[in-house]
């Protein structure tokens, strides 16, 4: 099964594969507007085994991640929202799910520089909740009562991002260094002094993280101040 | 020119206008009979009017009313512009985009109009048009950055790439400063131009614009993939080696980046000298990553012999250990090697013994977590047996069924063994039962939607429709205007609209069964349609690369299979129509075989029948429509159905265009489908149009000349060409004499159908099609052809499918009875529980 970002010719078995498996449905339209707002923020499985039985075989998707930034968020800080996940019966236990988060996670941080996910699930979805809370990290926000049409609870969860965005920034500034040495033989020293220099920048991005959290709370201050004023 | 108002009517024309954009529709209404009240025929006061009664669903009225303010007023862009919005919503964009044409050419200056127009002319694939209109808005704002994206891409989809480019670059110069890193809007256009650059062909152009741009692009996934098919295909590949490498530290579950780190470090499968570094590269992947699934998989695919046996071995210990139920389908795709088949086969019966001598496949000590475990591997051992002998390149469903009615034993209440149990009865032909094993499956666990969809599709195969809509209202929003139903159409659900109209067809409700594959079609153009609003979306979102894509999916949307497969059903169904205009009267079952007197009373029994459905029916949807609309929590009111069963599809009196209208976009889209070309072989055939005809037979042929359909339209096209209904024009003889060549023009043609006959003699698809041309030539052939058609029962690879394909063949001959009741018998003598030869 491959493991990779939601085209829109995906989109029909994407739409199958959700109606299929959960009772919260969308057109088309819902699909590509996700598809058309953050291309990189939704992910497919794909089985790509199987032979193919006509030239224009659609791919076949066994699972999907369906996922947005919100658009106003109230509280003011950029964050992603799961707006739907699921795989196949016959493919569960794959490890799939697991994966298409950590995928649409990571575009969230590194495209839309998003501070955390937030997502909903149905109180009684134990697989679910065991992805979410035991495999990934996520933790429970809050209950939202009667969250779904049929009436049941919904736990409102959450995972911060600011780990992953570090450890993104030092892949970038790995393969930054790797693009600079490229050409040269890169003796033992030389070696060694990028990754002192890499290593001096890491803790120089800490600093600046930090002061940047500061100060986005001093922004919300400021906005608040302007508001009543 | 609009007509002049007073000062203050003016103010109320502005208002009315502001009112008609905030959607305050009533008020707008008033303004509007205001306006009117002194100045009755104040064009674009009519023409606002006219606009806000199309809003309110009033489009007779509203296009009347246009019409009328065209009339007092044919100098006003106002007229013009809403008149073109007018059929804009009617989707008749031809006539749209000449009413905007007018109206700009009497307000040259008018962006909206403007905007309407080259959305439009996008929407039809315009580009000519659409470049000049995007050229002019790009002039008029040109400090909007989108206004220079729009044009490149307008130039891009056009095919004129330099041109994008130009525009683009035109843009960027004038930039004082390059946008900060944060700009997703530039990050985006960068990578925008640089796909441009790279479909120009030049390679080494694009790859070196993108190391300018990487490290600022925001989307890092995309900006590495183009760079590792860039350094690819440049034959960098040292540096493409690195490249792959990060991407797969990435994400190393897809199958892509294994390939293209193969090929950078030229490894080459079906080199054997490589398979031991191709080995080592994997494993080294493996080792690092415990949850990776890929590294493990993907050597299955190239190894073979011994090495293979051990990889398997490790594989699906693994994944059986742990007790993963999914094991079987992502092994399965191996099965096309016979061999690797054997292998599996063997190591997992193997481990059943395993297990029993060792108490545990993992050797642990006798502690309760080993107990479980080692239930779990047992568990997990049966169930990919089961799964196994149930898959049809592997089938024995005696063995399937031994496998999960062990399983059964140690857990009835487990849901994925009643499933499968469901599906090893399915593949016996015992659909009744089938069905009514998923229904225990479905109340294992009533809130799992999978297997609730599962259920209701083996409902529809067993042809309980009724069953099956109950069975999907479990999840649906049945509030929704025309209840569960309404809601599967409005959710687009098309694999369930397919099996709804499939069994229906099955059960001769040809009304139904065309309605059916009509939504299919209708939901086709709403997928269509949707693009629309992304032509100025997408724009102000800045991600042109995802709009580009969809652009071009959208262009080539219905070579969807969901598409194919309503369509040749429709089209099948639209040519027994044309060649049987009473099918549309009744349900016609056994009809025909009546005396014209019995006929009549059974035709005229037949309709009371119908209309007191159609009114039962009618009764059933007003009370649920009334209930829907109290309710009124669906916010706008759906029009009703005026045609819900499909009676007016049936009584069309022109079933050949209607037709026509399934085929040509499967012609255009899908020409390789051989289904496709069969089935505009008999559309344009009826229609006399040999030229066409003849042009689906060779397009037939090419994809398979041995195609069984194929060999009876063509045996059917030589009579139809040797005895023309009317005379063939002398231009489309010769091309006949020319290109159509088998059979030949002077061939025996009971010969040419013995020869076909003898080439298949194992193959009841081609015996079938054989024997029924045998029928076309001489219908006196019958009695031999009904006996011929039995003995294809005997053959040892015939299946389910085919014997029943035999079965509506002598339907098609006007069998007897008693030819049907035998074939039906030894059929079902042959599959003992198949539902469809039991009488
Ligand atoms: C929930 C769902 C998406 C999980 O998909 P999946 O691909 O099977 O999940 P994964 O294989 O990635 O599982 C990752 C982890 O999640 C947990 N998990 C998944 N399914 C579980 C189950 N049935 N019971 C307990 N834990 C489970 C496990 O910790 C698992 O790790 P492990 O296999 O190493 O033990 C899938 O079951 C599903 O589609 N369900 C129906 C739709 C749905 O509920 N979607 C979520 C709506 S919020």
């Amino acid at each position: 099964m491959d493991i990779r970002v939601l085209r829109p010719s995906d989109i029909p078995h994407v739409q199958l594969a959700n109606i299929t498996n959960l009772p919260e449905n969308y057109f088309c339209k819902y699909y590509l507007y996700h598809a058309m707002s953050w291309p990189q923020l939704s992910y497919v499985a794909v089985d790509v085994s199987r032979p193919p039985k006509t030239p224009y075989d659609p791919p076949k998707i066994v699972g999907y991640v369906l996922a947005k930034m919100e658009e106003d968020p109230s509280d003011g800080v950029q964050h992603g929202h799961i707006t739907s996940l699921s795989v196949m019966r016959t493919h569960r236990r794959l490890g799939l799910a697991e994966k298409l988060m950590r995928q649409s996670q990571r575009a969230m941080a590194e495209t839309f520089n998003a501070h955390y996910v937030s997502l909903h699930v149905r109180m009684s979805n134990l697989a679910a909740l065991h992805l979410y809370r035991e495999t990934l990290g996520f933790t429970v926000e809050k209950v939202e009562s009667k969250y779904y049409a049929d009436g049941e609870d919904a736990y409102s969860m959450r995972i911060e991002l600011a780990d992953l965005k570090e450890q993104l920034l030092d892949e970038q500034e790995a393969y930054e260094d790797e693009g600079e040495a490229v050409g040269d033989e890169g003796t033992e020293e030389e070696r060694k002094e990028r990754e002192e220099k890499r290593e001096k920048r890491k803790a120089e991005r800490k600093m600046r993280v930090r002061v940047g959290r500061n100060k986005g709370v001093m922004d919300l201050v400021e906005k608040n101040e302007v508001a009543a004023a | 020119m609009p007509q002049p108002l007073p000062a203050k009517e003016a103010t109320l024309f502005r208002s009315l206008v502001k009112y008609y954009e905030g959607k305050l529709y009533k008020k707008g209404l008033k303004a509007a009979e205001q306006i009117l009240k002194k100045h009755p025929n104040h064009g674009d006061t009519e023409a606002m009017k006219a606009l806000i009664l199309n809003s309110l669903n009033q489009g007779d009225e509203a296009f009347a009313l246009c019409k009328e303010a065209l009339r007092h007023d044919m100098k006003s862009h106002v007229c013009w512009h809403v008149y073109g919005l007018l059929w804009r919503s009617v989707k008749n964009y031809p006539e749209a985009i000449k009413s905007y044409k007018m109206a700009l050419r009497l307000e040259p200056t008018s962006l909206s109009i403007l905007r309407d127009l080259a959305l439009l002319q996008c929407q039809v694939r315009d580009y000519e048009g659409y470049i000049e209109s995007r050229r002019k808005m790009m002039q008029d704002r040109p400090q909007l950055r989108q206004n220079w994206t729009a044009l490149a891409v307008a130039y891009h989809l056009a095919g004129n790439l330099a041109e994008a480019e130009n525009v683009l670059n035109t843009y960027e110069e004038t930039l004082k400063q390059p946008p900060p890193k944060s700009d997703l809007e530039h990050s985006e256009a960068t990578l925008y131009k640089n796909t441009i650059i790279a479909e120009s062909g030049d390679l080494v152009r694009a790859l070196e614009h993108l190391d300018g741009i990487i490290n600022n692009s925001l989307d890092r996934s995309a900006a590495l993939e183009l760079k590792g098919q860039y350094l690819l295909q440049l034959g960098r590949n040292d540096q493409a080696t690195a490249l792959y490498r990060v991407l797969l530290d990435r994400n190393s579950e897809y199958r892509a980046y294994f390939d293209g780190l193969e090929k950078a470090l030229g490894l080459d499968r079906s080199n054997t000298a490589d398979i031991e570094k191709l080995t080592k590269l994997y494993q080294a992947h493996a080792s690092n990553n415990k949850r990776n699934d890929a590294s493990r998989r993907i050597p299955l695919d190239f190894l073979t012999g011994e090495a293979f046996k051990t990889a398997a071995d490790d594989y699906l210990r693994r994944m059986l250990n742990k007790g993963v139920p999914s094991t079987f389908p992502n092994i399965k795709s191996l099965y096309q090697d016979p061999e690797k088949k054997a292998v599996i086969e063997e190591l997992v019966l193997g481990y059943v013994s395993d297990k029993q001598t060792n108490g545990s496949a993992e050797g642990e000590s006798n502690s309760q977590v080993a107990l479980l475990n080692s239930d779990r591997f047992e568990q997990s051992v049966l169930y990919f047996l089961a799964q196994h002998y149930n898959y049809v390149q592997s089938r024995d469903l005696a063995k399937a069924m031994d496998y999960i009615d062990r399983l059964l034993e140690m857990d009835p209440k487990s849901v994925d063994y009643n499933q499968t149990k469901a599906r090893i009865l399915k593949h016996a032909g015992d659909i009744q039962k089938a069905s009514e094993t998923m229904n225990h499956a479905r109340e294992l666990d009533v809130r799992d939607r999978y297997i609730n969809t599962k259920c209701a599709k083996y409902q529809l195969r067993n042809n309980e429709n009724e069953n099956a809509l109950e069975t999907m209202s479990k999840f649906t929003r049945n509030e929704a205007v025309g209840g569960p139903l309404g809601d599967l159409h409005d959710m687009q659900c098309m694999w369930y609209l397919l099996e709804d109209g499939e069994a229906f067809l099955r059960q001769q409700k040809y009304g139904l069964a065309l309605k059916r594959f009509t939504t299919i079609a209708d939901i086709f153009e709403i997928w269509y349609e949707d693009q629309f609003d992304f032509h100025s979306f997408s724009l102000r979102k800045g991600q042109i690369r995802a709009y580009i894509d969809m652009v071009r999916w959208e262009d080539h949307l219905r070579d969807h299979p969901f598409y194919t497969r309503a369509a040749t059903q429709a089209i099948d169904l639209y040519l027994q129509l044309a060649d049987n205009p009473q099918l549309s009267s009744a349900d016609q079952t056994g009809l025909d075989k009546l005396d014209p007197t019995e006929r009549k009373k059974a035709e005229k029994k037949a309709k009371k029948e119908r209309e007191k459905a159609e009114k039962a029916e009618a009764d059933r949807k007003a009370a649920a429509a009334a209930k829907a609309t109290a309710k009124g929590d669906d916010g706008e009111t759906k029009k009703e159905d005026p045609d819900p069963n499909g009676e007016q599809l049936l009584q069309t009196k022109e079933p050949l265009e209607v037709a026509l209208k399934f085929l040509r976009p499967m012609l255009e889209l899908s020409p390789l489908i051989i289904e496709a070309q069969n089935a505009g072989f008999e559309v344009y055939i009826r229609r006399n149009k040999h030229l066409l005809a003849l042009k689906c037979l060779l397009s037939a042929r090419d994809i398979d000349p041995e195609n069984p359909k194929l060999h009876e339209q063509s045996v059917r096209f030589r009579q139809a060409v040797t005895k023309p209904s009317e005379p063939l024009s002398s231009q489309a003889s010769q091309v006949i004499q020319e290109s159509f060549t088998a059979p030949s023009a002077d061939a025996d043609l009971e010969a040419y159908n013995n020869d076909f006959l003898k080439k298949h003699a194992q193959s009841a698809s081609h015996l079938q099609s054989g024997y029924n041309v045998r029928y076309i030539l001489d219908n006196s052939s019958k009695a031999q052809n009904e006996e011929d058609l039995q003995k294809t029962l005997d053959l040892s690879d015939i299946t389910i499918q085919e014997a029943q394909a035999g079965l509506a063949l002598l339907d098609q001959w006007k069998s007897e009875q008693k030819a049907k009741d035998d074939y039906r018998a030894k059929a079902a003598g042959r599959w003992s529980q198949a539902t469809v030869f039991k009488n």
